[in-house]
Formats: structure tokens, C-alpha cells, sequence
């Protein structure tokens, strides 16, 4: 293809590198942006940003050096800086990158509909302000975002993946008095989001929530939402089945392989070749070729996930969870889709308090899994009614034990950044009232 | 041809060295470098921002041609914004004591690694260190002649010990960075106080939630001001309606000994020689003597909404700015540390943070403190774990009755719109009544 011309520089950086490593790892990303904003009802600015990043990583004898640009013209530089800092880094056990494997080049998670033009995000903040205008709340801020972005991976092994993705984004929050509601959406593809509904929730929740009293402390039984539910497990389950973490003794899991960790209803796995899932791809950030990897099988830990170094350290091997984090970002352990699921069933039969989402779940302990958030938009809720909103009010628990607690799924399912998941009922909570 | 009405470019370079030790292991280390550019302008009907990577300065028909560019994006934007009129300047940035550059990576990794090594304590299973250092050069031109450049470095380490018996698992943190140099030598006592935390905490207990009277230390009641007070007054908030504090400007909100201030000029984590938008900083008295005295704002806050100054614009590289805190912190009061434990008599004691969030809309907020101890009769007993405090803005400053004498700044990133800025959080002593903490301990 004509791109992979442009960045036959690559091929040269490889040579190079040679001349000195044992092995070399190019990673390239070059993509355009574009996002609009609004401020209230007004679109008050736009953006178009054109980003890329190289990455380099070198590796002699099992020591692992890198760096990074922004200015792939400065390749030069950049694979000095790599070769030094692997001087530094402590030697490991460390069998080789990858070679290419024959698995499909075509693009998972691209659409070729979505236009990277100003008047594109503008169309989405429009659907979006039409959904808002369903409720009784003013809009304070929105963005909408899209982007395409081309990916390449080289290695000296013979490794020539390319991909290319695109992302669509769009955010609302609105207000009523002192009641706010957020709501938000991402894919891939234009026809997977629905900004309207996304417009038609965060004023929903700013106004029906305005009604909120106050509770009395004791205990509950709660369903979180996915939205709630992720920001829970985002912050302190998921990193606790990162095999670095694991072998290091930084997760609660590190002594639980073939043990329980949450109730016998519970699965949990990531699976990378889902159709129109968001984080689909057949290679991972170091060309591993992917798999479906089930961490916890009917609420027993089963596994855990490793990047080829961590693999190579501790005599395991790679389950395909490289992940990137942004332009020219060095591989790390992450996961592609990671689903939550098991038995579903109507979790409100009886009244329950449903929480929409949490403030401060970023402050729980991760060691320990102890959590303290505020509530925010959340109901007393019965046979899928709204009813009485909760004003403020306080949750705290323990992350690792509420999974022992899990009282059932709910039949719907959402996707939360990289996690696809239900609602969760979990009974008898303690929550602080006023 | 498109009635351009102002400009400016910010254009930031530099590099990124750090060094990861993970229990012995140099796991990685090394320099990366950026270049990064945004540029903004603004037409009738509202701003057009490009952000650039690898931007080469540029002047005449090329630099047009970035302007065109960016003046097109504003075909769908529609809102009237008006700039401030504002007072310009720059502040020298605060010599280094040490200059990092001249320190070679080999030494900063020996330097990191002894103090890694001083972690090492029985019970602890797990020791990680990290070492940080940015550099950014920062060129700033707008369409009033205005010109700006400087250099600023910031360099620092953070320190995390793990301890674990029988499945409890706990952590000790300690962090320092600093604007004034190289700070790796002589740091030992960082890692066994990470380390000492870890294994002492494996003993604490979990609080029962409640409404109690709390004594916060400095850290965390310079956490409290940042996110109970500062974000709640950032122009961009209050002028979208966003902002409990919108029109309460003269309205009392705290006791008289409660003044928390926002300050970019004093040479702490969050300094700040001129602001994202080339406007000379300045010190913001948020609520004085009790009472919401001013906002933060941008040029386009300060027209829009009143009350405050500008200069309070900041941006990582090639982002377009925001309105953001850079060095806030509760002034110091007249009273001893003896005199808030005494008073607070029954309640408990907190230390350190773990980070917090606002809704400022809502006027709710919650942080989390590392640890801390009850305290009982005036006295600290027993140690506890993972509490955290929540509280509506409008009525919880109300409870704070005592400031200790003697204040103390502590450094941090602060995250708003995808944007992650250095700060310091701030404050004396102080005890604040009337608490809602919350703990899932039980009698």
C-alpha cells in the first residue's frame, strides 16, 4: 500500500539497529483528529490534531533498551537513546520477538464512512442537543471527537503488521440546580454510537435526580451499573490479574491461582476477536498473534496475563495482553476486551438502590481492594422504575470481597473503555447517609 | 480572509528521562524526546485550534497557511468570545540547585537504586522506584506582539513498598519532585518511611464510617482546599454553570480564619513564569477571611464572568490550555498543633492522600487519605486504614474552626479534559468538624 512507502525509513532504522543489537522493535503510529466542543448550547471551538510516535525498542543479550520521538525524521537519535538505556537496564531471560505469524491483515476496527471533518463533530453535537432537549436540564459542556489513526509494527524478525483504526467520541453533562448528569459513548464504527440517547441521559439523570433526599446510613441491596461497576473493577480487580503485578507480590491475587475469587456465577475473560468489539485486533502491541485468555471461570482465577517480557522473566508464556499506552508508547500488560459475564437475570425485582455511577473510585486502596466513593445519580429503583433519587450518600467497601457478594448480572450489557459488562446486584451493603 | 481577530502559538520541546527499579531490577530507563506545537485562533465565530507535532517555526506564507488552517475549523463553531484585557510579564524561573542534565543517567540509576535498597524491611515483599525528569523549552508568540521563552525543569521520585501477611496486602508511597533540581542524593529515609508505613498498616484497622471531628495534616488539607475550593472556582466552571460557587461571589462560606489561595508565582511544584496564554501570573485569593472573594480564570473566563484575574491558563505540550490550579493552599492560623489535638479531643486523625474528585456542578467531593490514627482524648491511638472523607462544598468549610501555625506544600499532577498539569496542594494543621468519613469497618 502507498503508506507503507512512506515509511520505508523504517526498513533502514532496522539495518541499522542490527549493526549493534541483537534484536529491534519498531512500532510507528500516525493519525488525525478532529473535535469540537461546546460550551452550554454554543459550540465554541474546534480542533484538528495530526499526532505521530515512534517507538524503538532494542534488545542485547536480554537487556532491553528504548525510547521515543514524536519526530520520526530524528530516527537516528532515537535508536542512540534506545541502544544506551538497554546499557542500563538489568540483563533477563529473554527468547527473542516474535516472527510473523499468517493472520488476516484486514482492519478489525475501522470505518471507512467516518470522515475526520470539523462538520462531522459538529452533526454530533447537534444529534446530541437534540437528544438533551427531552429533559428539563441545561447542557453545560459537550465534546464530540473522531479519528483515524495508521498503525505500523516492525521487527528484525521479519514482522511487517500494519493497522488501521478509527474512533468516534461523544460526551454530555448537563445540570438542574445543584443536579448533574454525565453520559458519554465511544466505538469504532459512526453507526455503533448514538449521540441522541447519549444527550437524552445526562439530562435525564441532571433532572431526575434534582429531586433527591437524603438517607438514612445502614444497609443496602444495590445494583451498580456497568458505569459504576467498571470504575470499581478498572481500579483495582483488573490490575490485580497482571502477571508483572502477580510475580512482583503487588496484587491481592498472587497466592489465588486456582482458587475462588468472586461468586461461582461470575466469568470473567478477554476475548480479542469479537466481532465490532472496540479493542479487537489478531496481533498484540508486540506482534504475539491473539487469543482468548479466561482469568476467571465460573469464579475461579484460572490465569493471568503477560506481556513477552514478563513471560520470559518468570518462565511463563506470552497470553497476547500487550497493550500501548498512546502515541510511541512503550508495550505494557493490558487486555483487548475484557468481558465480564455469566447467569443473567431482572435484578429490581425487589427495591433496590441502583447507583448510575461514583465519585473517587480512582482513590481506592489497589492492594487491598478497599473503596470509599460518593454516589452519584442514584435511585431507589423497583421493576425498572426510577423512583425516589438519593441526594449524597456514601459507599465503601472492599472490591475483592464484594465479588464473593455478587447476587446476580443484569440482562444488559455496555462497553466501558476496554470492559464489556452488566450490571451487578450485590446485597447488604453499608452506605453512609446523612 | 477569514477576519482573524487574534492568535497565539505555544510551542513546547524537550525530553522525558526516567528510571524504573522494580525490586533490584532496572526494568527500564532512558531519554525520549517531543516536540509539540498548538495553535489557536480565534474568528467571530469562535476559536480554531490545530495542534501540531514535529512544529518547525515558521513565518509569511507558510505561518498564513497554519492560520488559514486553523481559522477553517471555526466554519462550525458559534459563539462570540471576547478576551479580557489582561497584564503581561514573565518571572525568572528558579535557578537549579542542581542541574539534572549534568547528572549522567548511570548515577541518577545508582542514586535511585540505593534508595529502592533502603526499603527493604521484614515483611516487605515488593519494593518499586521510580525517577522522573522534564525538560521543556517553551516559546510563546501571539498576535499582539507578545513574546515569551523559557526553560523549566522538573525532576522528582516516587518510592512504594509492599508488605503482606496472610493475604493482607498493604502499601506505603512516598513521593518528592521538585522545580529546583536534582533531588535523588540523600533520600534513604524517603524509602524507609515508605517501607515502615507498609508494614505498619498490615496492623491498622478499618474505620466504621461516619460523621466525626478530623484533624487532616498538611497533605491532606492541602487536598481538601484543591478539591473542595479550587476546582469549583475555575472560570471555564462557573462560566458554563458548572459551579456551585457561580454568583456567590461576597457570600460567607467558611469561618474568618479561612482564607485558600491560589498562587502560580511562588516557586513550588505548580510554578508558573507566565501563564499557557502569555498572561503574567498572579496570586488568586479564592475565599478570604471565609468569604468567596475570586475565580480562576482565562482571558476568555475573566470577560466572560468577572471576579478574579487571569493567568490561571495552563496546557501540557501541543494541548490547548485550560483554566487550571497551579500552587493552592489554605493560609496559615494561629493555632498549635497541641491546641487542634486537644481540641478535636475524640475523632480521628488523617495522613497523606491518595487523590480525590469533585463534581463541582453538584458541590460534592471525595478524597482519600493514606492512613492516619483515632484520636482519643487529644492523643493519637490507634493506627487506621483506607478512609476517606466526602462533603458538599457549600456547607463543609463551615466546619473548619482551627488553622495550625505552620504550613507545608506537597507536589502532585492534577488531571482535568484529558490534561494532566503539575501542582501543590497545601495548608497548615487543621481540624475540620463535623466530618463525614467513610470506612467500611465495622463495630
Amino acid at each position: 500500500m502507498r503508506w507503507w512507502v512512506a515509511v520505508a525509513w523504517i526498513e533502514e532504522l532496522i539495518r541499522e539497529a542490527e549493526k549493534s543489537v541483537d534484536e529491534v522493535e519498531v512500532f510507528f503510529v500516525e493519525g488525525e483528529s478532529v473535535s469540537a466542543d461546546l460550551k452550554q448550547k454554543k459550540v465554541s471551538l474546534a480542533t484538528t490534531s495530526r499526532d505521530c510516535g515512534l517507538g524503538i525498542r532494542t534488545i542485547l543479550k536480554g537487556r532491553i533498551g528504548s525510547s521515543s520521538t514524536n519526530n520520526p525524521e530524528e530516527w537516528r537519535g532515537c535508536l542512540k537513546a534506545a541502544i544506551a538505556s538497554g546499557k542500563l537496564a538489568t540483563p533477563q531471560t529473554w527468547d527473542g520477538l516474535p516472527g510473523p505469524a499468517d493472520i488476516p491483515m484486514t482492519p478489525l476496527v475501522f470505518d471507512p464512512k467516518l470522515a475526520v471533518e470539523p462538520q462531522a463533530a459538529r452533526e454530533l453535537l447537534d444529534s446530541m442537543l437534540l437528544g438533551a432537549a427531552e429533559h428539563d436540564a441545561d447542557v453545560t459542556a459537550g465534546s464530540a471527537g473522531l479519528s483515524t489513526t495508521r498503525v505500523v509494527l516492525t521487527n528484525s524478525h521479519g514482522i511487517r503488521y500494519t493497522d488501521q483504526h478509527t474512533g468516534v467520541s461523544v460526551s454530555l453533562e448537563a445540570i438542574r440546580d445543584q443536579s448533574t448528569g454525565y453520559e458519554f459513548d465511544y466505538s469504532w464504527a459512526l453507526d455503533r454510537i448514538d449521540p441522541v440517547h447519549v444527550g437524552e441521559r445526562a439530562t435525564f439523570f441532571a433532572s431526575e435526580s434534582a429531586k433527591g433526599t437524603d438517607i438514612p446510613s445502614g444497609e443496602y441491596n444495590l445494583v451498580l451499573s456497568p458505569l459504576a461497576y467498571a470504575e470499581l473493577l478498572g481500579n483495582v480487580f483488573v490490575p490485580a490479574l497482571n502477571g508483572r503485578s502477580v510475580h512482583a507480590g503487588r496484587s491481592k491475587f498472587s497466592q489465588s491461582l486456582g482458587q475462588p475469587v468472586a461468586d461461582a456465577a461470575i466469568s470473567m475473560y478477554d476475548d480479542p476477536h469479537i466481532p465490532g468489539a472496540n479493542g479487537s485486533t489478531v496481533w498484540d502491541a508486540e506482534g504475539t498473534p491473539t487469543r482468548r485468555i479466561d482469568f476467571i471461570k465460573n469464579g475461579v482465577l484460572e490465569a493471568f496475563a503477560y506481556d513477552l517480557k514478563t513471560a520470559y522473566r518468570y518462565g511463563k508464556k506470552s497470553t497476547a495482553s500487550a497493550s500501548r499506552g498512546g502515541y510511541g508508547g512503550l508495550p505494557g500488560i493490558g487486555h483487548h476486551n475484557f468481558v465480564i459475564d455469566g447467569k443473567r437475570s431482572t435484578l429490581d425485582d425487589e427495591k433496590v438502590i441502583y447507583i448510575h455511577n461514583v465519585v473517587g473510585a480512582h482513590t481506592a486502596n489497589p492492594m487491598s481492594g478497599e473503596f470509599s466513593v460518593e454516589l452519584s445519580n442514584a435511585f431507589f429503583m423497583e421493576g425498572g422504575e426510577y423512583q425516589e433519587p438519593v441526594r449524597s450518600a456514601m459507599f465503601s467497601g472492599n472490591v475483592f470481597d464484594l465479588h464473593f457478594t455478587i447476587a446476580g448480572l443484569g440482562t444488559d450489557t455496555r462497553t466501558v473503555g476496554s470492559l464489556i459488562l452488566p450490571s451487578v446486584k450485590i446485597n447488604n451493603q453499608r452506605i453512609i447517609g446523612k | 480572509m477569514y477576519g482573524i481577530s487574534y492568535y497565539d502559538l505555544r510551542h513546547v520541546t524537550g525530553e522525558v528521562t526516567h528510571i524504573d527499579i522494580d525490586n533490584g531490577i532496572v526494568e527500564s530507563s532512558g531519554t525520549s524526546f517531543f516536540n509539540k506545537a498548538v495553535l489557536r485562533v480565534l474568528v467571530k465565530t469562535g476559536w480554531g485550534v490545530l495542534q501540531i507535532d514535529n512544529y518547525t517555526p515558521c513565518t509569511g506564507s507558510k505561518f498564513n497557511e497554519l492560520l488559514d488552517q486553523a481559522a477553517r475549523l471555526a466554519i462550525v463553531t458559534e459563539e462570540q468570545v471576547v478576551l479580557g484585557d489582561v497584564p503581561r510579564g514573565i518571572l525568572p524561573v528558579p535557578e537549579l540547585k542542581e542541574d539534572p542534565r549534568d547528572v549522567d543517567i548511570e548515577e541518577k540509576s545508582r542514586l535511585l537504586a540505593e534508595i529502592e535498597m533502603s526499603a527493604v524491611r521484614e515483611g516487605i515483599i515488593n519494593r518499586r522506584a521510580n525517577y522522573i525528569e522534564k525538560d521543556e523549552h517553551v516559546r510563546f508568540i501571539d498576535s499582539s506582539d507578545n513574546e515569551y521563552e523559557y526553560w523549566m525543569g522538573r525532576s522528582g521520585f516516587n518510592v512504594l513498598a509492599v508488605a503482606s501477611r496472610n493475604g493482607n496486602v498493604q502499601m506505603g508511597y512516598e513521593r518528592e519532585h521538585s522545580i529546583h533540581g536534582f533531588n535523588l542524593r540523600h533520600q534513604q529515609d524517603v524509602g524507609r518511611k515508605a517501607s515502615e508505613i507498609a508494614v505498619s498498616l498490615l496492623d491498622a484497622i478499618i474505620p466504621k464510617g461516619g460523621k466525626m471531628r478530623a484533624v487532616l495534616d498538611p497533605e491532606l488539607a492541602g487536598v481538601f482546599a484543591h478539591e473542595a475550593v479550587g476546582h469549583a472556582s475555575e472560570g471555564d466552571l462557573i462560566q458554563e454553570g458548572n459551579s456551585v460557587l457561580s454568583g456567590r461571589t461576597g457570600e460567607r462560606i467558611g469561618n474568618e480564619n479561612l482564607t485558600i489561595v491560589d498562587d502560580p508565582t511562588i516557586p513550588e511544584f505548580g510554578f508558573d513564569p507566565v501563564d499557557a496564554e502569555g498572561v503574567a501570573v498572579k496570586r488568586t485569593e479564592i475565599i478570604r477571611k471565609g468569604v468567596i472573594n475570586a475565580f480562576l480564570h482565562n482571558r476568555e473566563s475573566l470577560a466572560s464572568v468577572g471576579n478574579g484575574c487571569a493567568g490561571h491558563a495552563r496546557a501540557m505540550p501541543g494541548e490547548p490550555p485550560l483554566v487550571r490550579m497551579s500552587n493552592t493552599f489554605i493560609e496559615e492560623g494561629d493555632a498549635t498543633e497541641a491546641e487542634i489535638f486537644a481540641e478535636c479531643k475524640n475523632g480521628i486523625f488523617l495522613k497523606g492522600s491518595r487523590g480525590g474528585q469533585v463534581d463541582p456542578g453538584r458541590g460534592i467531593f471525595q478524597f482519600n487519605a493514606e492512613y492516619g490514627y483515632l484520636v482519643e482524648n487529644g492523643e493519637c491511638t490507634k493506627m487506621v486504614r483506607d478512609v476517606s472523607l466526602s462533603g458538599e462544598i457549600l456547607t463543609t468549610l463551615h466546619g473548619i474552626t482551627l488553622c495550625g501555625n505552620e504550613r507545608k506544600m506537597s507536589p502532585g499532577y492534577c488531571g482535568k479534559g484529558g490534561q494532566s498539569v503539575p501542582v501543590s496542594d497545601g495548608a497548615p494543621f487543621i481540624l475540620l468538624c463535623d466530618a463525614v468519613v467513610g470506612g467500611s469497618g465495622v463495630d
